[in-house]
């Protein structure tokens, strides 16, 4: 069994075992952090073995429904190296972090059967194989805002799966439209992403299943008139999942715009390209106004990673080296930033046990360590200098200018409207008087910051010596960059 | 290798003491914290909680009454347990910068004696194919002139500071800020590319955040730490997107200060313009030009070192270093230059009109800074590079001492800020000084802004914008004025107000730049007077040159000087002994800042809030949301009506299926009948 | 000869559906289950003996013997039903529907 096949299926293992095999809680927390631990190292030494000079790499190919043309393809490059990196620096940090908050099984196993589901889905080559883990991801989050979710947890877990499964659907279609379309032009089906590719299509079908595909990634990010479960979503969810959803789900729809669309369908997708960027840079600035006026944490920070990850999604859109190296930098950059930030939302919530802005307030006064990493995390959400945030909100806005000033100015706008609610929100939370919930503030413990410091050194990391990090990227990016500009020039 | 240790060291000394300062102070309040009752629903762990003895607690309590004030001198000093950590917090402020002082006064002797130029490459920030960013210093000619007076201005407020801040709470939190502050400071001046220089610019404007909202506990300080923040970085985004479209259209080789200006001329004009106009948006920004100033107010609310360094002399010149640095980029693009000098001229009149009906001491001295600064962009649009900097360089000794001597007389009358409530005070060393500052701000002869100031109106004068020089003179003399008003109402009245004299760590560095204020002028001498323009030959800059007559340039000199020596005049018999300032009528137009604050709270603030809402009730929730439930909501319905016949009575679904099986045999029937 | 014999199948059947629909008793509604039956299989010996061939008369006896033992487990069914409800009506086993959630 190789590193991948290890990578993706420890999780869903220890999952299936811990499901069936009733452990007190105590020892379910032990082995849900032995896995993940394991996990984390796996991805490490992936990390150290991967190659900086080719982009795919430790391919791995078993047959699997041959008859139908699906196999097990797994297989991880520059860009995909970086979410597979985050979501095992995350999963054991997120649970160092929480242990003392949840006592549920279900809780850790849930989390367990995302990470491989988001693993798997990173990593696939074959599209059903991807349909599989893409679905695979999205179930356990259903159970955990079902079970463990906040307010009208049935109604939000039943209109968010109603929301992706939908989307899912649309991508079906057109995964078995491309097969049928493959099985007529060259014989046999095919469901690889290498053979899709050369399937050729009129126009309306491309757009079609363009579309199938884009509902799917769109309403994952969300691009902006599919957004209405976010907010809702992100208030009632447990923070685990909060995390997992803002932090890595989410970057998995740009990412999947990039190595699917982008790869089966390159001709729509550079037609369309304007009009994903214009809606990019209209959520970029759409849910950042909106996140002014909201008076509840969670739903805040929900739209702010929407409006970053419209500027992500502006970044693969503009189709040139310094988009595609930004917006994939800017994925682990906000995995990282928005992780953190989360935590230490949840952190407090466990101290004050309420999310609303207005009756926080002079935490800064009683948990000055508190009150330093969290303005340290929402700067760098800002994407304030030496962040890591920067070197990827220069990249994008970079690529940007290249593609066109005008779509260069509204991207350049990202450095204004973040500021507008996070300094509104540190300075209500942060600072002023103290009030009877937070005069007993307890300062971080030392599981917490054993959480969190890594995360901050990280970004600080990111931020100061980023040529470090992108040369992983970069021949990726080169290889398609490349290959866009042949295509664009036949 | 010399440079690299020498430009590191000189960088990175005031960040490590500034780490070892946070790594301290991290640790310092847990004592100070109070338990909490228990809720112990969720298992929180204690061990990490030292519960507190009552007496312990209530000195947390009292050392926050301390800090809420601002600064400690006032009240009684209360022992408490972490003071033997402020000698090691000053130890470690002051090497941090007085290391980088000393390292930039060296390499100051040696650029200016020896022409040498430092440069030193640390590594690789960033290398996308042809988008290479090398985090490099270099300290050219220019940047030395900034090391020469950042670097010992910085340690001078820090020496002020160790007594402005003495037995605060938060002392360690404030060396380290400053620290940090001086650090990103050298960072933008040493800085070899503009990126790097970016970074340095966004850390400054980070670090005045924090430290103007450093009591935090009145919300309304945090408040103005925001709208530095935020308007500080509108010019941000003018400074970066100017950078991008500068990478974009320059050919590649790297992305250093001295390949752009090589390939400036390949740069189609159009874009060049467009370039230096959103350059000088991020100087506007900083450097608190109409219309981005209206933060610098504001910023007052930090303590008052905080003023004296980095809303005075330090920081909000940057946009001029910036606007100086890009000196070719503006030669080549005299539109953008004419507008930078109107803009200077604007708000140097605009911010001196209303200094004249302040009454907070502090904020008197912020007008006249952005007034100061108006002057620099009045000289960098016409071109006089050279003096524009030297004037910032003789401004930032007499601001820095003005800011320190109004810190000095708050503290030591109990805080009071307002000139009506200081009236008529004794505090004779303090005196001595700030009267000497003042008289160097309005260009007295021969203290040092006279000829800084004198360059400027004569190469003002002589680079024929009447209409400029016309408005820089009116200024000089509102600037008189309102100095002048401040000194006389301060010290020349009829009650006589007397406290303790300040501590020496405060005087002696304000004697120190008392001195400096005097003298610094003599680096620069004009030819009128035959000097040698010292300064001007040693930067180097692309100046333009003006000729003027030196009949004529002493003519306008004496001019200058008579007209101010009358305004004081008047100025002293209108308000020394006298009730005037109590009379004065405090509403009309200018008390009101011509209602700048009023019109951007309701055009930009109100309308952003108002959009917000807009988009999350009546977009996001109504247009979207709701059609979207609403369908859902339909199927629910459908569905609703369908299950009537779904009763559950057994004896329904045997009517359903016969009915089905009929309607199969009928169905059967016709089939069968048309098949045969 | 036939004919006759398939209309009364017909006959009764359709009585049996009837009473299988209208009636709300739930022994009467088991009465025209058994009619149901009987119809089908009469109808059944009817053209087995038309068709002279004898296995079909072997089936439908088989199917009468089965029906008493029905007849047996249905009579506790009732038992048990009567119990719980204390009444045979068959509208007020509605379980299947979604009455509960009304």
């Amino acid at each position: 069994m190789s590193i991948l096949s290890a990578i993706i299926f420890l999780p869903i293992l220890t999952a299936i075992f811990l499901f069936f095999v009733h452990l007190h809680i105590n020892l379910v927390k032990i082995v849900y952090m032995i896995s993940t631990l394991a996990v984390a190292y796996l991805a490490v030494k992936l990390y150290i073995n991967f190659d900086a000079s080719s982009s795919m790499q430790f391919i791995e190919h078993h047959a699997w429904i041959s008859q139908y043309g699906i196999n097990y393809d797994v297989g991880v490059d520059g860009v995909s190296l970086g979410i597979v990196m985050m979501n095992a620096i995350l999963m054991p940090l997120v649970a160092i972090a929480l242990y003392k908050q949840r006592d549920k099984r279900g809780y850790w196993i849930n989390l367990l059967f995302v990470q491989g589901g988001i693993m798997g889905a990173v990593l696939a080559l074959d599209l059903m194989l991807f349909y599989l883990f893409w679905e695979l991801m999205l179930l356990p989050i259903f159970f955990m805002i079902g079970l463990f979710g906040y307010g009208k947890s049935n109604f939000i877990s039943m209109k968010f799966n109603m929301y992706t499964i939908f989307g899912s659907l649309m991508m079906l279609l057109s995964i078995l439209y491309m097969a049928v379309e493959h099985k007529e032009q060259f014989g046999f089906y095919s469901f690889a992403l290498d053979e899709l590719k050369n399937i050729t299509l009129t126009t309306t079908e491309s757009l079609l299943v363009f579309s199938g595909f884009m509902i799917a990634f769109g309403i994952k990010i969300p691009i902006f008139p599919f957004h209405t479960w976010l907010s809702d979503t992100y208030r009632s969810a447990p923070m685990g999942i909060v995390i997992v959803m803002s932090a890595l789900m989410a970057k998995l729809g740009t990412y999947a715009i990039w190595r699917f669309l982008f790869a089966l369908l390159s001709e729509t997708s550079q037609e369309l390209a304007p009009y994903f960027i214009w809606l990019g840079l209209f959520g970029l600035i759409y849910f950042g106004i909106s996140a002014i006026s909201q008076t509840h944490l969670k739903r805040m920070f929900a739209l702010s990673s929407a409006s970053h990850l419209s500027l992500i999604v502006v970044g693969f859109f503009i189709y040139n080296s310094y988009g595609l190296i930004g917006s994939s930098f800017f994925i682990v950059a906000h995995a990282l930033s928005s992780a953190a930030i989360f935590l230490m939302v949840a952190m407090m919530y466990e101290r004050v046990q309420t999310y609303t802005i207005d009756s926080l307030g002079g935490i800064a006064k009683v948990a000055p360590l508190f009150a330093l990493f969290f303005s340290f995390f929402a700067l760098s959400i800002v994407g304030v200098p030496l962040t890591a945030g920067f070197v990827a909100e220069v990249l994008i806005i970079l690529g940007a200018f290249e593609y066109d000033t005008i779509i260069g100015f509204f991207a350049a706008t990202s450095l204004l409207i973040p500021m507008l609610f996070m300094f509104k929100t540190i300075s209500k939370v942060l600072y002023g008087e103290t009030n009877e919930r937070t005069q007993n503030f307890q300062d971080l413990r030392v599981h917490e910051l054993v959480a969190i410091i890594p995360l901050a050194l990280l970004i600080l990391a990111m931020g100061i010596f980023p040529n470090y990090f992108i040369k992983k990227i970069e021949p990726t990016a080169k290889a398609f960059v490349d290959k866009k500009e042949a295509v664009y020039y036949e | 290798m010399r440079d690299n240790l020498l430009l590191t060291i000189l960088l990175l000394s005031p960040l490590s003491s500034a780490a070892l300062i946070f790594l301290i102070n991290i640790f310092q309040k847990r004592d100070c914290f109070v338990v909490p009752p228990h809720n112990d629903e969720m298992g929180h762990c204690e061990q990490f909680v030292v519960p507190l003895r009552n007496d312990e607690v209530d000195h947390c309590e009292q050392s926050e009454a301390i800090q809420s004030v601002g600064t400690p001198r006032a009240f009684p000093r209360y022992r408490s347990r972490h003071m033997w950590k402020q000698p090691i917090y000053t130890f470690l402020a002051l090497t941090g910068s007085g290391i980088s002082a000393v390292l930039a006064l060296y390499v100051g002797y040696y650029s200016y004696f020896e022409k040498e130029v430092f440069s030193s490459h640390l590594f690789t920030w960033l290398s996308i194919g042809n988008f290479t960013i090398e985090v490099a210093l270099r300290a050219d000619a220019l940047s030395s002139f900034m090391l020469l007076f950042v670097a010992p201005v910085s340690f001078l407020i820090h020496i002020y500071a160790t007594g402005y801040m003495d037995k605060d709470k938060s002392y360690g939190r404030f060396f380290a800020y400053f620290n940090i502050f001086v650090f990103f400071m050298l960072l933008l001046v040493l800085a070899d590319n503009p990126i790097i220089m970016f970074i340095g610019w966004e850390g400054v404007g980070l670090v005045s955040y924090a430290l103007i909202g450093f009591y935090f506990k009145d919300i309304q300080n945090t408040y103005a730490g925001n709208k530095a923040f935020i308007v500080n970085r509108v010019g941000d985004f003018g400074f970066l997107s100017a950078l991008m479209l500068l990478f974009l259209s320059i050919p590649s080789g790297g992305f250093s200060f001295s390949n752009i200006f090589l390939s400036l001329i390949q740069i189609e004009p159009f874009s060049l313009s467009l370039i230096a106009f959103l350059l000088f948006v991020g100087a506007m920004g900083k450097s608190a030009q109409i219309p981005l100033f209206v933060w610098l107010p504001d910023a007052m609310a930090g303590p008052t070192p905080v003023s004296a360094l980095i809303h005075a002399a330090t920081m909000v010149t940057a946009g001029v270093y910036m606007v100086a640095r890009f000196a070719p980029l503006y030669n080549m693009t005299p539109n953008i230059a004419l507008l930078i000098a109107y803009v200077g001229a604007l708000s140097a009149l605009f911010a001196a009109l209303i200094a004249t009906k302040q009454y907070d001491i502090k904020k008197i001295l912020a007008y006249s800074t952005m007034s100061q600064l108006g002057f620099m962009f009045m000289a960098l649009g016409v071109g006089a590079y050279s003096s524009a900097l030297f004037h910032m360089f003789t401004h930032a000794f007499f601001k820095a001492l003005l800011f320190m001597a109004a810190g000095a007389i708050i503290v030591a009358f109990h805080h009071k800020q307002d000139i009506r409530e200081l009236r008529g005070i004794k505090f004779p060393k303090v005196f001595k000084m700030m009267a000497i500052a003042s008289l160097t701000i309005v260009a007295i002869p021969p203290f040092s802004a006279f000829f800084s100031k004198d360059a400027i109106m004569g190469a003002l004068y002589a680079s024929g914008h009447v209409e400029i020089f016309a408005i820089a003179f009116v200024t000089s003399l509102l600037t008189a004025f309102y100095m002048s008003r401040m000194m006389f109402v301060l010290f020349f009245s009829k009650s006589e107000q007397s406290a303790d004299e300040s501590p020496k760590s405060m005087v002696y560095p304000m004697l120190l730049l008392t001195i400096f204020s005097i003298f610094a002028g003599f680096f620069n001498i004009p030819e009128v007077f035959g000097g040698a323009m010292n300064f001007s030959h040693w930067l180097n800059l692309a100046d333009k040159s003006f000729i003027i007559p030196h009949a004529k340039e002493l003519v306008l000199m004496s001019i200058n000087t008579l007209f101010i020596a009358l305004v004081m005049y008047n100025t002293y018999k209108k308000y020394a002994y006298t009730n005037e300032i109590i009379m004065e009528e405090n509403y009309g137009i200018v008390t009101k800042k011509f209602y700048i604050d009023e019109i951007y709270n309701k055009i930009i603030v109100a309308s952003l809030h108002k959009l917000s809402h807009f988009f999350e009730k009546k977009i996001s929730n109504f247009l979207i949301d709701e059609k979207i439930n609403l369908t859902a909501l339909a199927y629910l319905k459908f569905g609703k009506i369908i299950s009537i016949a779904e009763n559950g009575n057994v004896r329904f679904y045997a009517l359903y299926m016969l009915i089905g099986v009929m309607s199969g045999f009928v169905y059967l029937y016709w089939f069968l009948r048309s098949a045969v | 000869m036939l004919k006759a014999y398939m209309i009364l199948s017909i006959l009764l059947f359709s009585i049996g559906i009837v009473g299988l629909i209208s009636r709300r008793n739930i022994i009467v509604i088991y009465m025209s289950i058994e009619l149901l039956l009987n119809a089908v299989n009469l109808s059944l010996i009817a053209i087995s003996a038309d068709l002279a061939d004898s296995s079909a008369q072997v089936m439908s006896l088989i199917i009468i013997a089965i029906a008493a033992s029905e007849a047996a487990l249905f009579m506790s069914l009732f038992v048990v039903l009567f119990r719980n409800r204390a009444s045979l009506d068959a509208n007020l086993f509605d379980m299947l529907g979604n009455s509960n959630e009304r």
